[in-house]
């Protein structure tokens, strides 16, 4: 017992460079890039600039990075210098972003913050399918969530993860699993790693 | 619900500012409030007592959301279809004319971070309303006017109370390095169009070029000039119509007393789409699809013409 049939989780499609596109930056939260993200014919060579998430304390931090690849400490690292460079750049820009779903929706956020339009960016889901679920009753996000069935971690329910995703929060909706018969739950199944 | 019932409008004012533009200001002729315009929007004036009635559409460029009257600019063109020729020597003020409500098909968007203008010589109409609307809501703008070189007093006197701000007047289209002005606008930019059509064109192919997506280009169209002249003919009842080298199709059908409904009558809305059943159209719009105008089954009557000299309509 998984999918109900939603239709709003998002579908992803491997990256290749908008051919009208100025400047086209690269952003991605970890260093281990699969091939599969990249269209047919095409690489990561195609892009002016990549940052990636290093996840390690040896990053150093910068606030602009002028290099073409640049390493970050964490995505949070990552999405505060993205931010900035977002308000400083001009019509024509491309942004791409490679990762998990989290990552992939707190860029799409900063990229619609800047104004962009969903012409501008492209987003491939790469890493692991845990899930962020958002708690309906409680609004409690909960991170990571690889089963079908989970406790909620601000109110206990025990939620059921729809397929059903908010693009503005960022968060698949968890709800109370036996809400119409209480007692009655399926057997927890981890299905989203 | 559109209203389609004209109103009545009084002529209460007529102020020259060229030897070929008039301001005109126009009141409800019963004293009461207009309908509100917002910024963009258009009216028609519904102009009779000429050898045929014209009906042509003008771009308020009075304070948006002003009920006491509608101001509006008309140049009076040497390939004009009659109206602005008519406005300009018949018209009086006092004199009573019908007029649509405002519609608008050249809003601005309100999600974008910054407003990019441009116009070419009298396109300039839509954007000065836009001015105060944008200033009150303390948007970030730049307005660009192209301008022939002697009518460069002019429009700089036209945008003087917006002086302070990002505006600027130049005289001719060299004069504006448009790619260089398109390359250097922040995410989030939206550009708006109004004047000649190579203007239009020009404008959205150097942004597309720049890797703009289209949703971020809009320009508002005026009808298109004439043509060669041909005839028309009515596939219910036989009957045929002339359409004379400086008249619409639209303003054919309704001088022979032929209603066809409209609003913007420049090819945009879409309002006056007809069915064609024989003849091939010359599509001059912006609203049917490459395929549609491929097929040649539709029409919009207000700026497209015909090929041959015979176009049958389903009318």
């Amino acid at each position: 017992m998984n999918d109900q049939g939603i239709k709003s989780r998002p579908a992803y499609a491997p990256l290749a460079r908008d051919p009208v596109g100025r400047t086209h930056l690269l952003v991605a939260d970890s260093m281990a890039i699969p091939h599969a993200a990249f269209a047919p014919g095409t690489s990561l060579g195609d892009y002016d600039e990549c940052w990636t998430v290093e996840g390690h304390s040896r990053a150093i931090p910068s606030a602009m990075p002028d290099a073409r690849m640049h390493g970050f400490r964490s995505a949070s690292h990552l999405l505060i210098a993205l931010r900035r460079r977002l308000a400083m750049e001009y019509m024509g820009f491309r942004l791409y972003a490679i990762g998990t779903e989290a990552f992939l929706w707190d860029v799409a956020a900063a990229a619609e913050a800047a104004g962009m339009g969903k012409e501008e960016y492209a987003l491939f889901h790469a890493g692991s399918g845990a899930r962020r679920v958002l708690c309906v009753h409680c609004r409690t996000l909960n991170q990571g969530v690889t089963t079908n069935l989970v406790a909620c971690g601000g109110c206990g329910a025990a939620l059921f993860v729809r397929d059903h995703f908010s693009r503005r929060l960022n968060a698949y909706m968890g709800v109370q699993v036996d809400a119409e018969m209480p007692g009655e739950r399926p057997d927890v199944e981890e299905i989203y790693r | 619900m559109i209203r389609h019932d004209p109103l009545a409008v009084r002529v209460a004012a007529i102020e020259p500012l060229s030897a070929t533009l008039k301001r005109l200001t126009l009141e409800s002729a019963d004293g009461g409030a207009l309908p509100i315009g917002s910024a963009g929007a258009h009216v028609s004036l519904i102009l009779e007592g000429g050898d045929r009635p014209f009906r042509n559409a003008y771009s308020l460029v009075s304070m948006p959301g002003e009920r006491g009257c509608y101001e509006l600019i008309v140049r009076r063109t040497a390939g004009s279809r009659g109206g602005s020729a008519f406005i300009h020597e018949r018209l009086g003020e006092g004199s009573v004319i019908g007029a649509t409500v405002p519609h608008n098909l050249f809003p601005i968007q309100r999600h974008a971070r910054k407003h990019l203008l441009i116009g070419g010589g009298i396109g300039i109409t839509p954007l000065l309303s836009y001015l105060p609307a944008l200033r009150q809501g303390g948007e970030r703008l730049e307005l660009h006017q192209i301008s022939a070189r002697d009518e460069v007093p002019l429009f700089e006197n036209l945008l003087a109370p917006h002086a302070a701000h990002d505006v600027h007047v130049h005289a001719g289209r060299g004069a504006l390095d448009l790619s260089a002005l398109l390359a250097r606008q922040p995410l989030g930019t939206h550009v708006y169009v109004c004047g000649p059509a190579a203007l239009m064109d020009h404008v959205e192919a150097a942004a597309a070029a720049l890797g703009w997506p289209a949703s971020r280009v809009h320009r508002e169209n005026f009808g298109a000039a004439g043509g060669d002249p041909f005839t028309l003919r009515l596939a219910r009842s036989g009957r045929e119509i002339a359409v004379g080298p400086d008249q619409s199709m639209l303003d054919a059908l309704e001088a022979a007393g032929v209603p066809v409904p409209s609003l913007c009558r420049g090819g945009a809305c879409g309002e006056c789409l007809t069915k064609v059943t024989g003849g091939v159209p010359e599509h001059r719009d912006h609203y049917l699809t490459d395929l549609e105008k491929a097929e040649g089954a539709l029409v919009m009557p207000c700026v497209s013409r015909a090929k041959n000299d015979l176009l049958v309509l389903d009318l």
